[in-house]
């Protein structure tokens, strides 16, 4: 598929081959949270690569999860895989799972991550996880928030490597929130990573489908984060894609088209408390439906002209010179995010001749966004605000 | 036209007010910037702390200025995160702390340890990390340094919480700000949760006396089975799945109560005892 081809061609193509897809594992639970009737719900399973572990397709991720009630009713509910890192309140949440999970340890996949900066650090870090998890072996650990192939060191992967020998963890892998497009072929190159967690959701452009399809054809467990977007925590109420955002369903139906995808075997969206539990386990139950679609669709349309995805993709283009990306960041200071002064502080860095330009002198605009973005009118308005 | 002005004028002076927050090194001797001071806001701040940036978010997060600090071979980073109140900035502290070493009294409160140290003061949540190539060395005399320093920079609050003090003392381990969904249940947006040897406490303040109660009403009807109990304004008992012997109860705006003991009569009789210390 083209960068060109329209967000709503994209998710109609997802939805199809979603609908394709086997589903290896059902069961059925009863909601013992609630004294009424019982509440049905159905589990689905995929191989997480060359794991092959059997994870259900909606996991959780316990970062900002409230109290451990909450993923303890998770994992009795059915869910299997926990996600949580050596740095989420620096150690309390790793402790929070363990108290959470500690009763049912064999039944779980528990991953976790170390952003250590080197191989000593990295060692100790693993140590205490295993201590502060309560456990003799991690199923997952990820090298953690890795834009690059630069930054995994290859004595990184060799800590790896000893720990899986020794029995402390199952499988290795690495997290990462950018740079997909050439760290996950590295990785399926490299051959010594078994899972990969990315941010991946409805937003992102095909080359992240590329990235992901060929980490798992090479055996790469994939499993997704970021699966809501972002959500509506970084939003203000009065900002166009909030209302969309927050409309009901539409939080489940982001996390609906990811799991629809072949290459992804979970997700971790982050469970805060038991109703958004509730609200996830509905995403193995039904499939996307067409008014699922549409909402997501809407909110694209919506976020389209003022969103920067910082592809890169117009880096060079303004026949001005302009850091166009930049720029558009800086307005998003001021207009999504009310930091006016720190917008203008930003623009005032660039150069004076930057500083200087304004679009409307230009007979026609150069810079041609691939997601939307109404790249002229957007400066002029940064222009118009800062200079 | 002059709304405009007034609000850009407003909009300035926040600016100015957030932006008083000068980053360098010089809190200990042989330490010197390595690199500008750089500054996140709630969009960018994935850039910097991965997926751990909605943690601070959740939290009212406002603004971030960060600064990386060289002596030698050793390195160290300044996290000040601008939070939207003072509150928000000492739940961001005991999100962090870890519950079993004691709290040092710098601002509200923070941590000492070999390798970093934490505080809130006032609006202020403050990080200190070293990042060292020996992670057994003892630099806790840095980290005090940079910690007292910078405390003494920042304006602000120094007394913690004063919900805090409701909570009794006897076999408590530590006490965190839960920014959504105490308990895990929706229903309870934010509040205090004190933990203890034996279950937890805990206290949420909602707008208004009026709005407390209609939480209380949708509360008892969540609980299927829950019985009246005789604490405040109204309060009820039920034991349930995962939070086991509860009791919750209204007193003014506040709802309050304990959680997770064996039986429901316990949780009414301490959270008789909570009731009494809310003003």
């Amino acid at each position: 598929m083209s960068s060109n081809t329209s967000r709503r061609e994209f998710l109609s193509t997802g939805l199809s081959a979603g609908l394709a897809l086997p589903v290896l594992g059902a069961a059925s639970v009863i909601d013992p949270q609630s004294a009424k009737a019982a509440v049905p719900a159905k589990l689905d399973y995929r191989t997480l690569g060359r794991t092959g572990l059997k994870v259900t397709t909606v996991g959780m991720g316990c970062m900002i999860t409230s109290d451990p009630s909450v993923i303890t009713r998770a994992a009795d509910l059915g869910i299997n895989y926990f996600d949580t890192a050596r740095g989420y309140q620096r150690g309390n949440n790793e402790r929070m799972v363990a108290a959470a999970l500690g009763a049912r340890r064999k039944d779980v996949i528990i991953s976790t991550k170390s952003h250590a900066p080197n191989k000593e650090e990295l060692q100790q870090h693993l140590e205490t996880s295993l201590s502060e998890l309560n456990t003799d072996y991690i199923d997952i650990w990820f090298l953690h928030g890795k834009g690059s192939p630069d930054e995994i060191a290859d004595d990184m992967i060799e800590v790896q490597q000893k720990a899986k020998k020794e029995g402390k963890i199952r499988f290795t892998g690495v997290s990462t929130h950018n740079g997909q497009q050439k760290l996950l072929p590295w990785m399926a190159q490299k051959g010594v990573f078994d899972v990969v967690l990315t941010g991946y959701n409805f937003t992102m452009d095909a080359s992240m489908d590329q990235a992901i399809e060929t980490a798992a054809k090479a055996g790469l467990g994939v499993v997704a984060m970021k699966v809501m977007a972002g959500g509506t925590r970084r939003m203000k109420p009065d900002d166009p894609a909030y209302k969309k955002l927050t409309q009901p369903g539409a939080m489940l139906a982001a996390l609906k088209w990811v799991i629809k995808k072949p290459n992804i075997a979970t997700t971790i969206p982050s469970i805060t408390d038991m109703d958004q539990l509730d609200e996830n386990l509905k995403a193995m139950s039904n499939p996307l439906s067409a008014g699922e679609e549409k909402i997501l669709s809407a909110h694209l349309d919506a976020i389209r002209p003022l969103y920067c995805r910082m592809c890169g993709q117009c880096d060079g283009a303004c026949q001005k010179g302009l850091p166009v990306a930049d720029v558009l960041r800086f307005l998003t200071y001021a207009d999504g995010y009310g930091q006016f002064a720190l917008g203008r502080e930003r623009f005032l860095e660039l150069s004076t001749a930057h500083q200087s330009v304004r679009c409307g002198d230009c007979a026609h605009c150069t810079v041609n966004c691939p997601h939307g973005v109404q790249v002229a009118r957007r400066i002029a308005r940064a222009q118009e605000l800062f200079a | 036209m002059k709304s405009a002005a007034v609000l850009l004028a407003v909009l300035l002076a926040v600016g100015m007010a957030r932006s008083q927050v000068s980053l360098d090194c010089h809190f200990a001797p042989g330490w010197e910037a390595s690199g500008p001071a750089r500054q996140y806001t709630a969009e960018n701040l994935y850039d910097y702390k991965d997926g751990a940036a909605d943690g601070y978010l959740s939290y009212g997060f406002a603004r971030m200025s960060t600064i990386d600090c060289k002596s030698g071979a050793d390195m160290l980073t300044i996290d000040v995160s601008e939070m939207n109140d003072a509150d928000a900035a000492y739940g961001l502290f005991t999100a962090n702390r870890d519950p079993r070493l004691p709290i040092a009294p710098i601002g509200m409160g923070g941590q000492i340890q070999s390798q970093s140290a934490t505080f809130a003061k006032g609006i202020y949540y403050v990080e200190i990390a070293e990042v060292a190539d020996n992670p057994n060395a003892d630099h806790t005399a840095v980290m005090q340094a940079f910690a007292s320093g910078m405390s003494a920079r920042l304006q602000g609050r120094e007394t913690a919480p004063e919900a805090l003090q409701w909570f009794p003392k006897e076999n408590l381990d530590s006490v965190r700000l839960v920014p959504e969904s105490v308990l895990g249940l929706k229903l309870l947006k934010r509040g205090y949760v004190a933990k203890y040897k034996q279950g937890q406490a805990f206290v949420v303040q909602e707008a208004s006396s009026e709005s407390a109660a209609e939480v209380f009403k949708k509360l008892r009807e969540h609980f299927d089975g829950a019985a009246p109990a005789q604490i405040a304004n109204e309060a009820f008992q039920a034991k349930v799945p995962y939070l086991d012997g509860i009791c919750v109860f209204r007193k003014g705006r506040f709802l309050a109560g304990y959680a997770n003991l064996h039986d429901a009569t316990q949780a009414v009789t301490l959270s008789a005892k909570l009731a009494a210390r809310i003003p």
